[in-house]
């Protein structure tokens, strides 16, 4: 389980988003960031590398004519 | 005419039979929006003149030739998301006050193409994500049971405006159960069909791989009627599905005996538990439902904030990407609750994108194993009825798994009914899911359940006492 996000961490993630954020911002976003990372080990499941995502790409009828 | 507010179905029969004028049906609307709109707050843009217009264009070719379908004259509005050629589409954002698109909606035009008169544009949340928010152009849409309480969103006015009759059917959008949620509340029917039968073109996204549109209307049999005319295929959608198209109202009337529909009731029961209220309206639904002869079956799924983990996570990411240049650049015009929904995209990362959708394709095809052998699904749509508009939380995303999520990361077909009333006279609500393309049996099931409880039959007191002054 990933904990709580220190600030330098933080201002990484923002700069790497191209946001601008104000301290006040920033604190909430601390609040939730355990349970967003919650969210990200909950769709985390022993299923090994060969399991595909959802969504397929198909060639439409478009691409045939 | 009367001031009962007739369904789209009746006054579909009574406009072919011509014992109702869609010019007087369209003045009735009108008048009711006049009255009510100042508290309901469910349209942005009223386009009274061009409805008057349609209505009496409507009117002069039925009396030549009949009506052309079941729309033909119907008052409706659109979810201001959805794009209108001339008329602002504004998806209740500063950044779009002065937009006005120059083309319409696939869906836009396929209700126009049926005969349906244009009301106006509805309430939304911003880009349909983040609400009830005071801070935009246009305050949010209340519920009309009881004008203190919220609608749930984001098709906030939709439902506002079905309910109180403004309108007989109109738009909605669902990426996590937009149209569901608002359905619940405000006592009406809502349809997430299944993903790709109705053309996203011309809607602004939410989220690319879980939005769909549907009809929200009084009745089951009101929202079939206006899925025929909404279902199709459209090059101009990616996802949108090319099969033939079922007649939606075949199946009405055909009772439900034998039927067999799996209740999960660990979604409501356990993982988040529902009021007292929307229990009982759920138990006693399905007494109503083994009454009329079906036969109901347990099921068992995934915990309920597994799904919610999956469709959230695909959720902001993909919404952060459709509007990371205005996060970039113009963070502050956002309404805060849409801004802040917007920074949590920094957070999530590629990785965690990619394992959200390989985690759907296994809950998806958890699903579908469920429901070999049953024609439907059964859960709670909302887990009490509507709180008081300054009372909703905002991290609802975070603290309250939905119930309506796991439907939109299946893209399976979801609709919400009503099923009575809580101990606060606020309606509450079941979902009926049912397999992809399915449509039919959904409000098959639906329908059945309607005729045979007394829930349609009553309209919010706000509604009646001012038809009564």
């Amino acid at each position: 389980m990933r904990s709580d996000i220190n600030d330098s961490a933080l201002d990484y993630l923002l700069a790497r988003a191209g946001l601008d954020l104000t301290n006040e911002q920033k604190v909430e976003l601390k609040t939730v960031h355990v349970a967003l990372a919650e969210m990200a080990e909950r769709v985390r499941k022993p299923r090994g590398r060969m399991a595909e995502p959802a969504h397929g790409y198909g060639f439409a009828e478009e691409d045939l004519a | 005419m009367s001031d009962a507010i007739p369904t789209i179905a009746e006054a579909g029969r009574q406009i072919a039979a011509k014992e109702l004028s869609p010019v007087e049906l369209t003045r009735a609307c009108l008048a009711r929006l006049h009255a009510l709109d100042g508290e309901l707050h469910a349209f942005v843009h009223v386009t009274e003149e061009r409805a008057l217009a349609e209505a009496r264009a409507a009117e002069r070719v039925i009396t030549a030739g009949g009506p052309k379908g079941p729309l033909h004259g119907i008052p409706i509005g659109l979810k201001d998301i959805v794009d209108t050629k001339g008329i602002p589409t504004t998806c209740g954002s500063k950044f779009l006050q002065d937009n006005i698109p120059d083309t319409d909606a696939a869906c836009t035009e396929k209700l126009a193409a049926a005969g349906s008169v244009l009301i106006g544009k509805l309430t939304t949340h911003e880009f349909a994500d983040g609400g009830p928010s005071f801070d935009l152009p246009a305050p949010p849409a209340r519920n009309p049971w009881n004008t203190a309480h919220f609608t749930a969103g984001s098709s906030s006015g939709t439902g506002a405006a079905v309910a109180a009759g403004l309108i007989l059917g109109g738009i909605g959008t669902d990426t996590g159960g937009s149209i569901r949620g608002p359905a619940a509340l405000c006592g009406i029917a809502g349809i997430k069909p299944t993903y790709g039968l109705v053309s996203r073109a011309g809607v602004a996204p939410a989220a690319y791989s879980l939005d769909h549109i549907g009809p929200m209307a009084w009745t089951a049999e009101d929202c079939a009627l206006m899925l025929q005319a909404l279902a199709g295929h459209d090059p101009r959608d990616p996802a949108s599905a090319s099969r033939p198209l079922p007649n939606f109202t075949a199946l009405l009337g055909g009772g439900i005996k034998g039927l067999k529909i799996g209740v999960i009731h660990h979604f409501h029961e356990v993982d988040h538990k529902v009021s007292d209220g929307t229990r009982r309206g759920i138990d006693s639904a399905l007494a109503t439902f083994r009454d009329l002869g079906a036969e109901l079956r347990e099921v068992q799924l995934s915990p309920l904030p597994d799904w919610a983990a999956c469709g959230s996570l695909i959720s902001i990411t993909e919404r952060a990407a459709a509007y990371e240049e205005w996060t970039r650049t113009r963070l502050g015009d956002f309404s805060e609750r849409m801004r802040s929904r917007l920074m949590l995209g920094a957070l999530v990362s590629g990785v965690d994108y990619v394992q959200a959708v390989r985690r759907r394709r296994e809950l998806r095809a958890e699903l579908q194993q469920a429901m070999k052998g049953l024609d439907v699904v059964l859960t709670a749509t909302q887990p009490s009825e509507a709180a008081k508009i300054d009372e909703v939380p905002k991290w609802d995303l975070f603290d309250r798994p939905n119930f309506t999520m796991p439907f939109n990361v299946a893209g399976y077909p979801a609709i919400s009914i009503c099923a009575g009333f809580g101990a606060g006279g606020l309606p509450v609500a079941i979902q009926l899911v049912g397999k992809p393309f399915q449509e039919p049996t959904l409000f098959r099931i639906a329908d059945a359940f309607e005729k045979a409880t007394p829930f349609r039959g009553e309209r919010p007191a706000l509604v009646t006492a001012r038809a009564a002054a």
